[in-house]
Order: structure tokens, then C-alpha cells, then sequence
């Protein structure tokens, strides 16, 4: 039995995809567990996160 | 009301022989809470009124005594009598001050600074935080704070100044007895501060600043309650006039016109109203009685990321529509609605959650042994059969380690 401590993400799986494109360039997911949920280091949520941001703000358009 | 005046207790029989049969419950119900609330003495079938309670309500009603629950006017007349307008326009300069410098803290531009009480209230409260190099900061505490109406503004404020008192070691009572005091008083009147204690002297400071009483001088000896204070128990508008001084009748009852193409036009000439719009619209132009602007993504993302909900703007502009608006229904155009919850979700794509994952059971039951457990403190967040694993959060984890040892001590004692 083992206890791995982390943050677990909770997300649809078009941004899961995004993740894990991002870990193949820097690795931070410690646990894949399914279409919509993935557990990653818990120091680098913040980092994720921004990264995600800037990711998603790439696809939008404004008027 | 009767018993007021009975000096000795009387007969329950009696007593219900005064109620006809359909209030009968009303009655009762009265009886105990009455009872719960040691105003009223019940031995055997006698029922009486407390002494205290019974001689000062008797005071109270008939004004005799020399209390002073209801405030004590000062004895002369005031050489210049001060008028309603400029109480209420001290009371709105002075509100509209605080909320006007926590607008504008969060964009950089200067503002007039309310006094340090104030600003300690605000940091004590969470509604602010001191940011970058000193200065302070409005949290999304503070953001969602400028959404509600001035009366839940005004009481928000005032019970964060209670829980200031209790740690200044003020004495409560006094506190609260000066606010209840102060809003049974006549607007408009000076009372004198004579009679106040000490407590309560230096309350006068600090309610001077929020602009509920006004002085003429710090060490006036009479003080007027304003329109803030005098409304704090009732449900009229604490500010009627805080919607500008030029053709209020319209604007008191809102001001914003919301089209369906996004755009928004305010009429207002108030900086205040301005400011607060501004946390999500992006204003385009200003005239002298009319803003413009239009909501768009990036003005509700940066709201959103203020910590303003959607829910919250959407229920602002429901408030603030202006008449014109409220023919329409429903009353915010169903697409702007949507969009803005549409931003919020979107902000909200990735959630997370701290906590430990538990995985490579050595057995089956095993796994569905600590699951129960972890399902029954409530704190699993995602589990799966097949592989074996289940994530539970931050708070659960010492006492799903705690089992794990206990069950793992037992087995070894057990083999």
C-alpha cells in the first residue's frame, strides 16, 4: 500500500490532452487515472495552472 | 400587554379565558418563548412577570425615569440648526469616501483616504489587504462587498466594528446599546453626549467617520444621528440620496441599461457608480450624465479573477436596471446572462484538489476495506475498482493513515 500526495485535477478531456502535451515537455504528472482526472506534483499546480491559462487564452478570439 | 400592570401573578386559567379559541396556539406559543426568555415567572399555576423586566418595560413605554434608551436630546437649541440636506450629504460624502477608495484601490489611481479607523476596519475585516509596497489592496472580499446594497453594506461594517470592540476591550453592551439607540433616534434632532458613557464617547469618533452621526466639532457636546443611522432597523433606503443630487427620482431607482449586443449605458454622473461598473465593463465614454460601455470577455475574466461571481454582477445589474429595463423580461438579456456564466465556467475548466492518492493494495478486500472507511468520513474525491486506487483529500488523510497503521498492528499480532 502506498500514499503518494499530490493535487488532484479535475478537468474535460480536450484540456486533459493540453496536460498531457505539457508533460511531455516538462514532467509533473504523477498519476494518470482517467479521461477527466490526473494527479500531479503539488508544487507545480501553479505553474499548471498559468500554463494552461496562457494555452487556453491562445484560443479565443475576441470581437 | 395586560399583565404589564397587574402587580401580583395571576391565574393561568384566567389568563387563557382572555383568548378566544382560534388564536389559541398563537397563545401558547407566545406563553413559552415568553417563558424561555425568563420575562415571564410560572409557579404552579400562577404566571407573573419578572420584576425588572416588568418596571423598566413600564418606564420605557410610559417615557418617565431618567433613561435613555431612546437617546437623550441636547437641552438647548442649537444656535444654528443644522438641516436634513447637509446631514445627508455629510453621510453620503463620508459612506461614499470609503467605498470610492476601496474602488479605487485595486486600480492604481489615487482617491481621498478615509481616516485610520476606517482602514483599520477594512484590513481587520478582510475586505482589504495591505498589497505590494505598504499599500492597501481590496480583496475579492472587498469586490463582492461593493455589489451589495448600502443597508447590508452599512451592517456588514457594523459587525466587523463589533468584533473589533470585543478585542478592544470595549464593553459590548454599551456597543450595541449605542447602536440600537441610535437608530430609534429622529434624524434631523441633536442629542447630547452627556449621557453617554465612556464607551460609547468613543464610539461617537469612530461613527463619525463612517458618517452615521455628525459633530461640529470633535468635542461638541451634542451630536446628530444621520439618515445612516437612523435607518440601521428599518427597511427605508439608508441613502436616499447617494444617487447623485441631480434628478435623483430616476436614478434611486436604478440606472443602467443593458442591451443585448453587449453594450451598456449608465445614467449616472456618479464617481462611485462609476468605479464599481468599472470592475466589469470596459467603459468606452463619459459624458456629463451618461457612461457607455460594453461588457465583453476580458472585462468579466478580470472581475472573475477579482473574485467577483457571475451570479454577483448578473444580480447587480438586476438591481441597478434602470426603468426603461424593467419592461423587459427577462430583465437582463438572456444572452449577456449566459455569456457571463459561460466566462465564469470557462475560467473554471481545470479544478483542483489537494490530498494523498492511495494505491497498490495488496489485496482486493484490502482496498475495499480502507475505501469504506475513506467513503464513510466522506473524504474520497475520485476512486477506481480496476486499478486499485482511490484519492481522498488533505483532511482525511491522518485518519486513513491512522486506520491503516491500526489494521496493519493488528495483523501482525494477529500472524
Amino acid at each position: 500500500m502506498k500514499a503518494i500526495k499530490g493535487v488532484l485535477l479535475t478537468c474535460d478531456s480536450a484540456l486533459k490532452q493540453i496536460l498531457l502535451t505539457m508533460n511531455e515537455k516538462q514532467s509533473f504528472i504523477i498519476e494518470d487515472l482517467d479521461d477527466n482526472h490526473v494527479v500531479i506534483k503539488a508544487d507545480e499546480e501553479y505553474r499548471v495552472r498559468l500554463e494552461v491559462e496562457a494555452e487556453l487564452e491562445k484560443n479565443s478570439f475576441d470581437a | 400587554m395586560n399583565l404589564l400592570w397587574l402587580e401580583s401573578p395571576i391565574q393561568t386559567s384566567t389568563l387563557a379565558a382572555w383568548v378566544n379559541r382560534e388564536a389559541k396556539k398563537t397563545y401558547e406559543g407566545a406563553l413559552s418563548m415568553l417563558a424561555r426568555l425568563h420575562i415571564t415567572t410560572r409557579s404552579d399555576a400562577k404566571l407573573g412577570l419578572n420584576p425588572t423586566f416588568k418596571a423598566s418595560f413600564r418606564q420605557a413605554i410610559t417615557g418617565g425615569g431618567i433613561h435613555r434608551s431612546f437617546g437623550v436630546p441636547a437641552e438647548k437649541d442649537d444656535k444654528a440648526a443644522v438641516t436634513l440636506d447637509m446631514l445627508d450629504a455629510y453621510a453620503v460624502e463620508r459612506w461614499e469616501t470609503i467605498l470610492h477608495y476601496m474602488v479605487s484601490s485595486g486600480t492604481g489611481q489615487a482617491s481621498a483616504k478615509p481616516s485610520q479607523g476606517v482602514l483599520f476596519l477594512l484590513g481587520r475585516s478582510g475586505l482589504m489587504a495591505a498589497g505590494r509596497g505598504g499599500a492597501m489592496q481590496i480583496t475579492s472580499l472587498g469586490f463582492q462587498f461593493l455589489l451589495h446594497s448600502p443597508h447590508a453594506q452599512l451592517w456588514e461594517l457594523l459587525l466587523q466594528y463589533l468584533h473589533l470592540a470585543e478585542e478592544r476591550q470595549m464593553d459590548l453592551v454599551e456597543v450595541l446599546e449605542f447602536l440600537l439607540m441610535l437608530s430609534t433616534m429622529e434624524l434631523g434632532r441633536d442629542y447630547s453626549t452627556e449621557s453617554l458613557g465612556e464607551t460609547q464617547n468613543a464610539m461617537l469618533e469612530d461613527l463619525r467617520d463612517y458618517g452615521l452621526i455628525w459633530q461640529r466639532k470633535a468635542t461638541s457636546r451634542r451630536f446628530y444621528p444621520t439618515r445612516l443611522a437612523t435607518t440601521l432597523t428599518s427597511s427605508l433606503p439608508p441613502l436616499p440620496t447617494a444617487t447623485g443630487t441631480a434628478g435623483s427620482g430616476a436614478q434611486a431607482q436604478g440606472y443602467i441599461i443593458l442591451e443585448t449586443n453587449y453594450r451598456l449605458y449608465a445614467y449616472t454622473d456618479n464617481p462611485l457608480q462609476t468605479a464599481v461598473l468599472n470592475l466589469f465593463v470596459t467603459l468606452k465614454s463619459r459624458f456629463p450624465n451618461l457612461v457607455v460601455g460594453s461588457v465583453n470577455r476580458d472585462s468579466v475574466r478580470k472581475a472573475l479573477s477579482d473574485g467577483i461571481t457571475a451570479d454577483q454582477i448578473i444580480q447587480y445589474l438586476t438591481t441597478h436596471a434602470h426603468p426603461q429595463m424593467r419592461k423587459n423580461n427577462p430583465l437582463v438579456p438572456v444572452t449577456v446572462q449566459d455569456q457571463i456564466r459561460l466566462w465564469e465556467l470557462e475560467r473554471n475548466r481545470l479544478k483542483s484538489q489537494e490530498g494523498y492518492l492511495y494505491t497498490s493494495f495488496s489485496s482486493q478486500a484490502d482496498y475495499e476495506f480502507v475505501l469504506n472507511y475513506a467513503k464513510q468520513l466522506g473524504v474520497v474525491l475520485w476512486d477506481n475498482t480496476a486499478k486499485r486506487s482511490f484519492f481522498a483529500s488533505m483532511e482525511g488523510h491522518a485518519n486513513i493513515r491512522g486506520f491503516i497503521e491500526r489494521r496493519t498492528a493488528a495483523a501482525a499480532g494477529n500472524g
